[in-house]
């Protein structure tokens, strides 16, 4: 082991965790401002191959590699790059083996175990790289691409997804097991190496690939069709814009209706509860328990069944029926004084053929009395008829109100 | 106790679509093919049979025969379709525009209404649409206040089907599979009568990007 390399690895890791801020802060904005840091602190990273200056007079950046071992080690999505250079990869290994080889013949055992053990990390070293591209591409399409905000970036964003994803498999055709397995010969290592490891991640790669590939294009299919629905929906108030008087034909008229526009009407209602099942009582008790007033009204004419959906904000329409209300009490008090007679308020009700609840209209006609300034109400005699009350001793039951003047 | 097919056989007559959103067992049910068959021969009974759209997102009953009193009904029907149309599709894109998603609307999208509120509050032209919108007959809203507006909306949406609210509690709102169909009558519509509705929008869209 070579002593200076190992002291001059250890200050670089040093170095990286003792600048960490400084790292991560390069990392996120791409470079970093000089004079936030001292300038003995910014030459030593660049001495170390930490930072480097792309151009003069540039901002200090992170070097490529120890971007992507960032980006590797934090998963982080705006990773997009995919190392596709397997050609050179499969060159390099051929050639450590052939070394590998010559050196066991002559036997150099020491120098071959150094060229399997560069052999070793090639091979899992590229392994590792296509695992690494498939679940960036797996990674990608699993949150739809969720990085960038129009349909039309996701559609360029898959495309190239896609492209890259074909220049992978481009790349795993230049695996030819027969000339591999011919290179590691009979030398077991070499086989378990070159044939069965890169075998397994050749297959499991290239069958992740075509799933992915499948998906991308389902995917790309489903942003087409959310663009097509929006440029649908915009074209539709345009065309609404240019001819407001357009209605499409009514298609139920033709002899085939059309499969969309056949939909049968509902016949279902639901069904009522059965007041003679015992098993139902607790649910009828439940709703029996709900009716908190039963208006006897006359008002026929409202079916509630036809009635447009309840509308929370008609508080206007309820004032308009108050004043309406209140008119005719008005209306009634100047007929008495117009008339000059006593005339009962349920006699006056019945002959103008008020629709109100008769109950809610006596309500009014005493509130209404009520509500008079004092000089106006000496004009009235009001007098109410009824009977106390059979059962409740105290009790006044007002039938009916006569009014005259005094 | 009720059985799945009953329960199935009853969505159907009481007019509902039955997706995947809005009711998954019955959804499910009517995947299998041996299923389909028992739903339709109870549906023959009464003159219906079970259709779907959106490639088979969503089922509904269909008439089997058409007879004059059934094509008036379906007449009346389509009416209102073809009235609730252009609503519909502005309330569509105004939802689409507010949330930023340019995702159009489909099924199982969630709809927050208090996010959709705070970001129509804050742009005045969404407000105006929203006013615009609400003023329909469809939804026939009097209110001035955005707030009622917008639940009146929500909540005749959820009566027509095109929405389901989840949790009563929650002013989260699921879009149903409705929706889809209604993009499939639009569509109908489009080709039916030549309107090209998709070029329509790209040319508009190619002119202000000229100017």
């Amino acid at each position: 082991m070579n002593n200076n390399l190992k002291k001059a690895g250890t200050s670089l890791l040093n170095a990286l965790s003792n600048h960490s801020e400084l790292v991560m802060q390069a990392y996120f904005s791409g470079s970093i401002e000089e004079t936030d840091y001292s300038p003995k602190v910014v030459k030593n990273l660049i001495d170390l191959k930490i930072m480097w200056r792309p151009e003069n007079e540039r901002g200090l950046r992170l070097r490529p590699a120890l971007r992507t071992l960032l980006e590797e080690g934090l998963q982080d999505e705006s990773n997009r790059q995919i190392d596709a250079n397997i050609g050179s990869s499969l060159g390099s290994l051929s050639t450590l083996a052939e070394h590998y080889k010559d050196a066991l013949n002559q036997g150099r055992y020491r120098e071959a175990d150094a060229h399997l053990s560069d052999l070793t990390e090639r091979v899992y070293s590229l392994t590792d790289m296509l695992a690494t591209n498939v679940r960036l591409i797996w990674q990608r399409i699993s949150n739809e691409f969720g990085y960038v905000s129009t349909v039309d970036a996701k559609i360029r964003e898959n495309e190239l997804a896609q492209s890259q994803v074909s220049e992978l498999l481009n790349q795993l055709a230049l695996f030819q097991f027969d000339q591999l397995s011919q290179l590691a010969g009979s030398h077991r290592e070499l086989r378990t190496l070159l044939v069965v490891t890169l075998q397994s991640s050749f297959a499991h790669c290239t069958q992740e690939l075509s799933l992915a590939q499948s998906k991308l294009i389902d995917l790309l299919g489903r942003f087409r069709e959310f663009k097509g629905r929006t440029r649908l929906l915009k074209g539709f108030v345009l065309h609404m814009e240019q001819k407001p008087d357009f209605t499409p034909q009514n298609y139920t008229k033709l002899t085939k209706v059309p499969e969309l526009f056949n939909v049968s009407h509902n016949i279902v209602k639901p069904a009522s509860i059965d007041v003679n099942q015992v098993d139902q009582e607790h649910e009828m008790l439940s709703l029996v328990q709900k009716i908190k007033l039963i208006n006897r009204n006359r008002q026929n004419s409202r079916s509630m069944t036809d009635s447009s959906p309840i509308v929370l904000q008609d508080s206007a329409a309820i004032a308009l029926e108050e004043s309406r209300l209140k008119q005719a009490v008005e209306q009634f008090f100047c007929d008495v004084i117009d008339g000059g007679q006593n005339v009962t308020a349920l006699s006056y009700y019945a002959d103008k053929e008020l629709d109100f609840d008769p109950e809610v209209w006596l309500y009014q006609v005493i509130g209404g009395y009520h509500g008079l300034p004092d000089e106006d109400k000496a004009f009235f005699a009001v007098e109410t008829l009824g009977e106390p009350d059979k059962q409740f001793s105290g009790n006044f039951v007002i039938t009916d109100i006569e009014l005259g003047l005094r | 106790m009720i059985n799945q097919l009953g329960s199935v056989v009853e969505l159907l007559l009481s007019g509902q679509f039955i997706c995947q959103t809005t009711n998954e067992d019955a959804y499910r049910y009517l995947q299998s093919g041996e299923n389909r068959q028992l739903v339709e021969q109870q549906l023959s009974i009464l003159n219906r049979r079970l259709a779907s759209a959106a490639d088979e997102q969503v089922f509904f009953s269909a008439y089997d025969d058409i007879g004059e009193s059934e094509r008036e009904q379906l007449g009346k029907q389509f009416e209102d379709v073809s009235n609730h149309l252009l609503p519909l599709i502005e309330w569509m894109l105004l939802v689409q525009e507010a949330l930023n998603k340019d995702l159009s609307l489909s099924q199982g999208m969630n709809l927050r209404l208090n996010e959709l509120q705070t970001v129509i509050e804050d742009t005045p032209a969404y407000a105006e649409q929203l006013n615009k919108i609400s003023r329909y007959a469809m939804f026939g809203s009097k209110a001035n206040e955005l707030d009622a507006q917008l639940k009146l909306i929500f909540k005749r949406l959820v009566e027509l089907g095109y929405l389901i609210r989840p949790n009563q509690d929650k002013q989260i709102y699921t879009v149903t599979g409705k929706i889809d169909y209604l993009f499939d009558v639009i569509k109908f519509i489009d080709e039916t009568e030549q309107l090209s509705l998709a070029q329509q929008a790209e040319d508009a869209m190619a002119q202000t990007n000229l100017i």
